[in-house]
């Protein structure tokens, strides 16, 4: 496989793996404040928020490739994926911010 | 090698007919054919759906007067457990299953599958798996704790007969055939389609296929941990659940709904494909909006796995935690939307023309969609805790899975019913068991929306008459016979189709896909020539293709020594890669099966000294397995017609055997990442460890496993590069061997040493990991083993290197898995605590 279309195969899923990951480690993150009764729990979370907004914006406004037929197509849907991914992200871990921690 | 000589078509099709049959009788049971299995897959899978629906009739009799006595309620908890169990595990994914076996090497232009002998062993375990539980069920010893199985109440204390362990066997049985057919479905998309089919140029169900086969990968072995771990507490008393002990019911439902919530749309995803495939035939132009439809596969693949508490938001999680998977499952309400704004935009564009196929699509919106929104509805936390296991849930859940599969289901049935029949259909009675079918759904389910409103509790047997639930139940129960009427209707149009209906030539539709390029009934070997594909592939002439293909036009168009071939393909771009000799009928999946079922059913008697040999007797027949594949010498390129040539798939690096060893070892990494999170699960969040007791591992011994588990990856590693540089690999195997013998006896003694495990869960999951990481030790030093009598054989070479690459990619996942569970076993060995 080439190693355009390797990134462009790649690209497609980027923005939900991150995602995914992302969901995890918050997930995880609030259990564990929770759980230990972390002192700084909310600017812990909103950090790894801020975070992973940051890393979900790359594959978002990655500029689209272009070699070869399938690549092409590939990328413009890997784009939308990914800027999906950064809206879900954004939306769904708003609620650090604001919600209740642990109650 | 030159290239075999032009013979006619009809010449043709006798040779590779010879080739690729099926013999009659008893032969029958050696079939490895994707046509014939694909076949009886759906034909099983329509089976165990009568089944459910003969038990949702026994449930809407009782259901039907208040105090009804028809059934005993410890009877009814048998009847609406297993309506679940049948219809979720042994109709809906099944029947997809084999939807794709019988289809996708049609729509790709392959011959077959990748892997035709695990088609058929996952056909026997599903059947085999499928027969315990019904029998079960006529023994009266059949699940009864909600198709969910949660525990306490499906813990030994409180479910002490063998129903749970029927379940519990049983779908982790069932589930072999699951995660078999999902490897096999994805390595079959990505590597076996006609060359020139591209990803972006597969018609657009290979796309869904391919995400639902991905999303099964990750989504079932949580599931089957689960039921490991279970039924290790029911058989051992290791309290993995059991809060007394440091066990916490709540991993049950975190893992079983990890599975559960993808579940759903690993249900509807190919429901969906289907749709995708059949909406452009009859609009009369292709789908709208491809790359989008991509995009939003994607994404609903992947927030589908971010969903799963929304089965939980009951269970006294926190408010952030319950804020982020409310938002996620209103959120993946968009990219379905995606979907049915193209379908409609598809429709509305083109030239629609209305048939049968239609009217169950047209009744797909309507359900789906209704389902869609009180799905929207119950992914609110306010309005959930009002209704949460109330029938409104019932109405939701059956206006998803019936709109969401069933009514695209019998869209494709009527689609593709004249491909496998070649035969059309009468018509007589399609009209009115469509509109029997949508009515008396509606009438069913529809009320239940608000006798669930009204307060009715889910699972109940039976309920007071001054509730003012007597009429809409009557209703409810009354449609259900309707509905009935219909399917039967159904069942018998097809049995008219079957008989009456008229014979026809290629594309009966003017559908524009490939598997109408096939003659129908389609002949054993799917293509006698593979297509070279220069546009999508959902937008091809099947019909002029067709007889081209059929007088030897295309790739392979020719009968080679004996052998069923294919050809596999580069996974993004469909340039020729490499020759694939597919295995041909072979006793064998059938005779593993039934050792495989041997063995379940020595755990579920109770049979403990005989299931380690049942489990040998499995092992050794896989290994017979590779037996009659594989060449002694190298062959180098051998022409597969239009001019070209192309190498055998035993001398390609990286082929399809390659991609499907990768391919579960990620279903087995998320497995062992399940049972990794559980520990880690139980220290943060269950009660009772405190004052949990030490562990006692010995630490040095522990450590010398690892230590040679890394010796053994490292060896195996070494073996592949050894055999790649034209090296011996030899030595690196026998170290592998040996460094892996070492690791499973130092893991296995360190797990046998350890504290009694039955005391805390924090000591049983330091005994699963140990035992996990001791059990692929042990594979690992048989694998290499076993290629080293391959080596010794003939059948390993510089070029012919996919033994030694499978050895090393499992060796070093064990050596891994071994580093991983050491660490968690410090973590669990040392932590504090937690109040």
């Amino acid at each position: 496989m080439r190693q355009g279309d390797k990134i462009a195969l790649i690209s497609l899923v980027a923005g939900f793996t991150v995602w995914s990951v992302g969901f995890v480690a918050l997930y995880g993150l609030q259990a564990l404040g929770c759980a230990y009764g972390w002192p700084t729990h909310r600017a812990v979370l909103i950090l790894a928020y801020g975070i992973l907004v940051a890393v979900l914006a790359v594959p978002a406004f990655w500029p689209l490739r272009s070699d070869g037929e399938a690549s092409a197509t590939l990328s413009v849907a890997a784009l939308w994926a990914n800027r999906a991914a950064l809206g879900a992200g954004v939306l769904v871990f708003l609620p650090v911010t604001f919600t209740s921690t642990c109650v | 090698m030159t290239e075999p000589a032009v013979v006619s078509p009809v010449r043709l099709h006798k040779e590779l007919d010879a080739i690729w049959r099926t013999p009659p009788g008893w032969g029958r049971l050696s079939s490895v054919n994707h046509t014939v299995l694909g076949k009886r897959f759906m034909v099983l899978a329509l089976t165990f759906f009568a089944i459910g629906g003969l038990l949702s009739m026994l449930i809407r009799a009782q259901l039907a007067t208040p105090e009804s006595g028809f059934l005993e309620p410890a009877l009814y908890n048998q009847i609406f457990t297993m309506h679940g169990v049948v219809m979720m595990f042994l109709f809906a994914i099944p029947m997809f299953e084999g939807f794709a076996i019988y289809m996708l090497p049609k729509m790709l232009g392959a011959r077959d599958m990748a892997f035709p002998r695990l088609t058929a062993y996952g056909f026997w375990c599903y059947l085999f798996g499928g027969m315990i539980l019904i029998a079960a069920l006529l023994f009266g010893a059949a699940p009864n704790g909600g198709w969910f199985m949660y525990t306490p109440l499906s813990s030994r204390p409180y479910s002490p007969g063998i129903n749970a362990d029927v379940w519990l066997l049983g779908i982790t049985f069932v589930e072999i055939s699951a995660v078999t057919a999902a490897i096999e479905i994805l390595v079959s998309i990505l590597k076996l389609r006609a060359p020139g089919m591209s990803l972006t140029r597969m018609p657009i169900i290979a796309w869904y296929m391919l995400v639902t086969s991905g999303m099964m990968v990750l989504g079932f072995p949580p599931l089957i941990l689960g039921s490991i771990l279970l039924e290790l507490e029911r058989a051992f008393n290791l309290p993995f659940f059991d809060p007394t002990r440091g066990g916490d019911p709540l991993l049950w439902q975190h893992l079983f709904w990890l599975f559960g919530h993808p579940e759903v749309y690993i249900i509807f995803l190919p429901a969906a494909g289907a749709l995708s495939t059949i909406i452009p035939v009859f609009a009369q132009r292709p789908i709208l909006g491809y790359r989008a439809i991509i995009a939003a596969i994607v994404a609903l693949g992947f927030l589908s796995f971010g969903l799963w508490v929304h089965h939980m938001f009951m269970v006294g999680i926190p408010h952030m935690a319950l804020a982020f998977f409310s938002a996620a499952s209103a959120l993946v309400a968009i990219p379905t939307a995606v979907q049915i704004f193209a379908w409609i935009g598809t429709l509305a564009s083109g030239r629609p023309r209305w048939d049968i196929p239609m009217l169950y699509v047209i009744g797909f919106f309507v359900v789906f969609v209704i389902g869609g929104m009180t799905g929207v509805m119950l992914a609110m936390v306010p309005f959930n805790t009002q209704a949460h296991d109330s029938y409104f849930v019932v109405a939701h859940l059956h206006y998803v899975l019936v709109g969401g599969f069933v009514f695209p289901m019998l869209a494709a049935l009527y689609h593709w019913l004249p491909h496998i029949t070649g035969r059309q259909s009468v018509y007589r009675l399609s009209v009115p068991a469509f509109w029997l079918i949508f009515i008396g759904f509606n009438m069913t389910f529809f009320l239940m929306h608000l006798t669930g409103l009204m307060g009715m509790p889910r699972r109940i047997s039976s309920y007071p008459s001054n509730w003012g639930w007597d009429w809409l139940n009557l209703l409810s129960s009354v449609g259900g016979f309707v509905l009935t009427i219909g399917f039967a209707m159904v069942l018998a149009d097809i049995l008219m189709q079957l008989r009456f209906g008229e014979r026809f030539g290629r594309d009966p539709w003017k559908a524009q896909t490939l598997e109408w390029a096939t003659a129908t009934p389609p002949p054993s070997y799917a293509f006698a020539s593979i297509p070279h594909i220069e546009s999508r592939a959902d937008q091809i002439d099947p019909a002029a293709l067709g007889s081209r293909l059929a007088g030897g036009e295309g790739y392979l168009g020719f009968a080679r020594a004996n052998r069923q071939e294919t050809l596999a393909v580069d996974m993004v771009t469909g340039a020729v890669e490499h020759v694939v000799v597919l295995p041909r009928r072979t006793l064998l999946p059938l005779w593993t099966a039934l050792a495989t079922g041997a063995f379940f059913l020595c755990l579920l008697f109770r049979l403990y000294a005989l299931a380690p040999l049942a489990l040998l007797g499995t092992l050794g027949l896989f290994l017979l397995w590779p037996g009659s594949l594989g060449e002694t010498a190298d062959q180098g390129p051998l022409p597969i017609g239009r001019g070209q040539s192309a190498p055998l798939d035993a001398e390609a690096s990286n082929n399809v055997t390659v991609l499907a060893s990768r391919t579960a070892l990620v279903t087995n990494a998320t497995l062992y990442s399940s049972l990794l999170f559980g520990g880690l699960f139980l220290l943060v969040v269950a009660p009772n460890w405190s004052s949990a007791p030490e562990t006692a591992v010995s630490w040095a011994m522990l450590l010398a496993g690892v230590g040679a588990a890394a010796v053994g990856g490292v060896a195996a590693l070494v073996g592949d590069r050894n055999n790649s540089g034209g090296r011996a690999p030899g030595p690196a195997l026998w170290m592998t061997v040996a460094a892996q013998i070492a690791a499973m006896v130092l893991l296995g003694a360190t797990a046998f040493l350890l504290a009694d495990p039955t005391q805390h869960a924090r000591i049983a999951i330091v005994f699963a990991v140990l035992a996990y990481c001791a059990l692929h030790a042990g594979i690992g030093a048989v694998l290499s083993g076993a290629t080293l009598f391959r080596l010794a054989r003939g059948h390993v070479s510089q070029n012919r290197g996919t033994a030694p690459r499978i050895v090393a990619l499992w060796n070093g996942f064990a050596a891994a898995t071994a580093v991983a569970g050491a660490a968690l076993i410090a973590v669990l060995d040392t932590a504090g605590a937690v109040a």
